[in-house]
């Protein structure tokens, strides 16, 4: 498979196959479809952040002209939704449990007078004390959210024995570390249109990842059959986890205000809602215990960490699972003792963001690496490389690494790649030599499980449907989705390389549950293999059809037929000596009467044979499933095969900190991803340019800020994601080590893009005031406050 | 209501507005031009941008009134080979990824490049500072801008 040399469309660096459309503006997105008799809707939602609600009065709502329809929690026909736990009403009850949980529908005939009406809807509360930090939420005084109390779980690593390990060490190193919530800030907001079915059921469209979770959300809240909810995915603007859940809720609203109505219903929010009610990267507070030998070798961690989880538990403990998994980095301990605590508080909702879970504890590992380098005085890289897991090394869940670790080699690219010590030496020149600036250099590394965890295995099957057509044309479908990453490209590029189709002639389909079985969720990096492995599998079937076809029609054997650069042509593998006997048997080729037919004694062009398949009758469809071998998981000592393959992630940061302002620039980011093997260098290099700049707005610019839960920056004027004034130059490189399960060898890359540049980004503003960050954002404010402790800048 | 009358896409039109009718509403209820985004309805990210006599502007912060007597340019304005050139440009250079975004940048690089057919790249990234992309780190959309101003520049090694 490392052979990508005979390979005519993988690795090349093709178009997307859904960007033109996207430059002309036709592309739909979910608030472009256009309907007839569409109604909109609007929400009321809850301004406390705890409160029971003792009363909701409608009337005012329904008395504004336009206004088709008020509902509230009796009108849900089963009012306990959620992706994991069913603990969270579609429309809140007697109790709101965060800013933004919500209580009403309005539907009308325009927005305007939807969310006009919906601001009419008068709630009588009787606010309760509310708790906003997850570690109070747990004691005894805190007020309880949910009947079980706060906890919503804990998490466990048991591996070897820590603790008194711990106590033996040669040095021991401690910090705590918190990391703030990331708001997606997908460019779309979210948004759901319902068309009401005759015969019962509901049609949906709309801005998401998960098609499936959107299906089985909505037939639960209204209390149909899964087959009576038919789900597509419009055109999608963004996603990065926060269209993971989430749309499930957004989708069942609509749906409840078409079945209600009858009429077409949509529901898309504004900005200032997509902040405060919508999903966010989880605020964590982790503490971390390392100890180490006096040479440098890892020997036991010890980690308390807490996971706010907000009013409802949503994806928490599925997101939670990656952090307790991978507390550890990509560092061998021979002991662990991890403690995750995933706690309900009065805050906004966490959730399903760009990485899960792993850059909070990417930050607190190598933040320990960084501090505990400085107590041996040791080189921290050294540190690191020492200490790098590779290939059969147990992992904290006494998995063995599996084959396609080149962590080594990840480190040492990024190394050379970067020029890291003449970095860190510019730096101090630089800092010699100026007063009131300071360079500062910081490299993270990251090891990320691609696909699903163990504990969500469930989920991990996928499908495709490949067609082709008679003019050698081909469809796909899909149970993964489209949101900008490049999916459908690559599965264009898998389906058009395994059947020797033209690529430009691939045309991949909307998903759409109707097409393809459930195959669970677009999250987790899974996209390339799962889809991918689908396809090439559906994509197989289809060319052993062809090849016996081209076989008889190029008259020989079908071992000898090879399938590639848009044909499919015979290749002898037999010795010479032996060919004339061979043709001898065989029959005389086939002439085919289709004008544009080009065949030639060893060579049949793909839509001619696609042609003559089809007048021969032969079934050129077929569907693929891909599901990777089963990972037992022991959840009480977090022990097992956590997930099926892991990639390697290494960033180098450069910035420059204005000490007067506080204000960090970031100059240059350096990433070295381990893939396995690169199917489209344009959209994997936009992937991890994408990851870069995302990733270094969490650690500096990206502030969101709560006031008793309360989001008081709910919108791109106060919440700064970064523009294209703040992006830094960028380097990506590539290792190759393919993945004997992966397509041609690949892995996923969605995620690896973020998790550790915030860390490296963080750490570098932190090496240029002296000082090792242990709180994310690292705001202008935490700059000038180290600068004023430390007398730099004067 | 007041009647205005404004040129949209080469096409003298008119229409009955309310005064706090916002533009971007106009054009997307009443002119079903969908290809101008909200992505925020604060003026900041730049995905509902339009031309307005020639300047690019966020249409969700613009009364509609504000086009009378004027000229408002969207995506599906441009001149068809000038688009199939930004079309070629941004595709071919991996600039669009979720697209959300990518009607706006289309209309604030046409801007530029009227202005200034050979901008540098501080420049191109000034112009673009006023459309928010969250996909693409802005790198490939500077490529496909400067792919633009090579006379004749061929597509660029990724």
């Amino acid at each position: 498979m490392s052979d990508t040399s005979r390979l005519n469309v993988i690795g090349r660096p093709l178009p997307r196959v859904d960007a033109l459309e996207k430059v002309d503006g036709k592309a739909r997105y979910v608030d472009d479809y256009r309907i007839e008799g569409l109604v909109h809707c609007a929400m009321t939602l809850s301004p406390h952040p705890h409160a029971e609600v003792l009363s909701i009065r409608t009337d005012e709502a329904l008395a504004v002209p336009g206004v088709l329809g008020v509902f509230t929690a009796p009108d849900v026909p089963v009012n306990q939704i959620g992706c994991v736990f069913q603990d969270q009403p579609l429309l809140a009850a007697e109790r709101v449990r965060f800013v933004g949980d919500r209580v009403a529908l309005v539907v009308a005939k325009t927005r305007d007078i939807a969310r006009k009406a919906a601001a009419l809807v008068k709630v009588d509360y009787r606010p309760l004390p509310s708790v906003h930090d997850a570690e109070e939420a747990l004691k005894d005084v805190a007020p309880k959210l949910h009947a079980q109390g706060n906890l919503l779980a804990h998490q466990k690593i048991r591996f070897g024995d820590a603790a008194a390990c711990l106590a033996a060490c040669d040095v021991v190193v401690e910090h705590e570390f918190e990391v703030n919530y990331q708001e997606h800030a997908y460019l779309e907001p979210q948004g759901a249109l319902a068309v009401p079915e005759a015969g019962g059921g509901v049609t949906i469209a709309g801005s998401m990842q998960c098609p499936f979770y959107v299906q089985s959300g909505v037939a639960r809240a209204l209390g149909l059959d899964r087959n009576r909810v038919r789900v597509e995915q419009a055109v999608t603007g963004g996603g990065f986890g926060g269209k993971e859940e989430y749309p499930s809720e957004v989708a069942a609203l609509a749906a409840l205000a078409a079945l209600a109505t009858g009429r077409p219903a949509k529901l898309v929010f504004s900005r200032a809602e997509d902040f405060q009610i919508s999903t966010k990267r989880h605020r964590m507070r982790m503490r971390y215990k390392v100890g180490a030998d006096r040479e440098g070798k890892l020997q036991a961690i010890y980690v308390t960490q807490f996971v706010d989880s907000g009013g409802y538990a949503g994806l928490s403990t599925v997101v939670a699972e990656r952090a307790n998994t991978t507390a550890a980095g990509p560092y061998f301990f021979p002991n662990a003792h991890v403690d995750t605590f995933i706690v309900y508080t009065n805050n906004l909702l966490g959730g399903a963001f760009r990485g899960f879970g792993n850059p909070q504890v990417t930050f607190a590992i190598e933040g320990m690496m960084e501090r505990l380098a400085a107590r041996l005085g040791m080189d921290p890289v050294e540190l690191r490389r020492k200490n790098l897991l590779s290939e059969g090394m147990p992992l904290i869940c006494g998995q063995a690494l599996p084959p396609s670790a080149p962590s080594r080699d990840v480190l040492d690219t990024l190394a050379q790649r970067s020029d890291f010590d003449r970095l860190r030496a510019e730096a101090l020149e630089f800092n010699r030599t100026h007063r009131f600036r300071r360079k500062g250099v910081g490299l993270a590394l990251s090891m990320y499980g691609c696909c699903l965890h163990a504990g969500g295995q469930h989920l991990e099957g996928s499908g495709a449907l490949v067609q082709v057509r008679a003019d050698g044309s081909v469809e796909v479908n899909i149970g993964g989705t489209e949101l900008g990453q490049g999916a459908f490209t690559v599965v264009a590029q898998i389906a058009a390389e395994t059947l020797g189709a033209d690529y430009a002639r691939v045309r991949v389909l909307p998903t759409d549950t109707r097409m393809v079985a459930d195959s669970g969720p677009t999250v987790a990096s899974r996209t390339t293999i799962m889809s991918g492995n689908a396809v090439r599998a559906a994509s197989l079937q289809i060319r052993s059809r062809l090849v016996e076809l081209a076989a008889s029609m190029l008259g020989c054997p079908s071992r000898e037929v090879e399938v590639g650069n848009g044909a499919y042509r015979q290749v002898p593998v037999d010795p010479p000596a032996l060919r004339p006997e061979v043709s001898a048997s065989a029959p005389s080729p086939v002439t085919i009467d289709h004008p544009s037919s080009t065949i030639s004694q060893a060579n049949v062009r793909f839509p001619d044979l696609c042609m003559e398949a089809f007048r021969r009758k032969l079934h050129l469809a077929a569907s693929g499933w891909y599901a990777p071998p089963p990972k037992p998981w022991d959840k009480d000592t977090g022990q097992g095969i956590a997930y099926s393959v892991y990639c390697f992630t290494g960033n180098v940061a450069v910035v420059e900190v204005d000490l007067i302002g506080g204000l960090v620039k970031v100059e240059k980011v350096f990433a070295v991803h381990d893939v396995g093997q690169v199917l489209n260098p344009v959209t994997l290099e936009g992937q991890v340019h994408g990851g870069i700049v995302q990733g270094m707005g969490w650690a500096l610019s990206e502030n969101l800020v709560l006031d008793k839960g309360r989001c008081l920056n709910p919108g791109f004027t106060d919440y700064l994601i970064p523009s294209s004034l703040d992006m830094p130059q960028m380097d990506a490189t590539f290792v190759e080590e393919p993945y004997p399960d992966g397509p041609f060898g690949a892995k996923g890359i969605g995620e690896p893009s973020l998790i550790s540049v915030p860390t490296a980004v963080a750490l570098a503003a932190g090496d240029a005031c002296g000082q090792l960050p242990d709180r994310l954002p690292v705001t202008p404010e935490t700059v000038l406050r180290w600068t004023a402790k430390d007398g730099n800048g004067q | 209501m007041t009647t205005i009358a404004f040129s949209l896409n080469g096409r003298a039109v008119q229409a009955e507005v309310e005064a706090g009718t916002r533009l971007i509403d106009l054009l997307r209820e009443s002119f079903d031009c969908t290809e101008v985004k909200e992505g925020c309805g604060e003026g900041e990210c730049g995905a509902c941008t339009v031309l307005l006599d020639g300047r690019p502007v966020t249409s969700c912060v613009l009364f509609a009134w504000q086009a009378h007597g004027r000229t408002v340019v969207t995506v599906a304005g441009l001149p068809k080979q000038e688009l199939s050139r930004i079309q070629e440009a941004m595709v071919g250079q991996g600039a669009v990824q979720c697209g959300f975004c990518t009607p706006g940048f289309v209309l604030s690089i046409k801007a530029l490049l009227d202005s200034n057919p050979t901008p540098t790249r501080g420049e191109i990234l000034a112009a673009v500072s006023g459309n928010l992309c969250r996909c693409t780190g802005y790198e490939r959309i500077a490529r496909a801008v400067e792919q633009l101003t090579r006379q004749g520049g061929s597509p660029c090694a990724p």
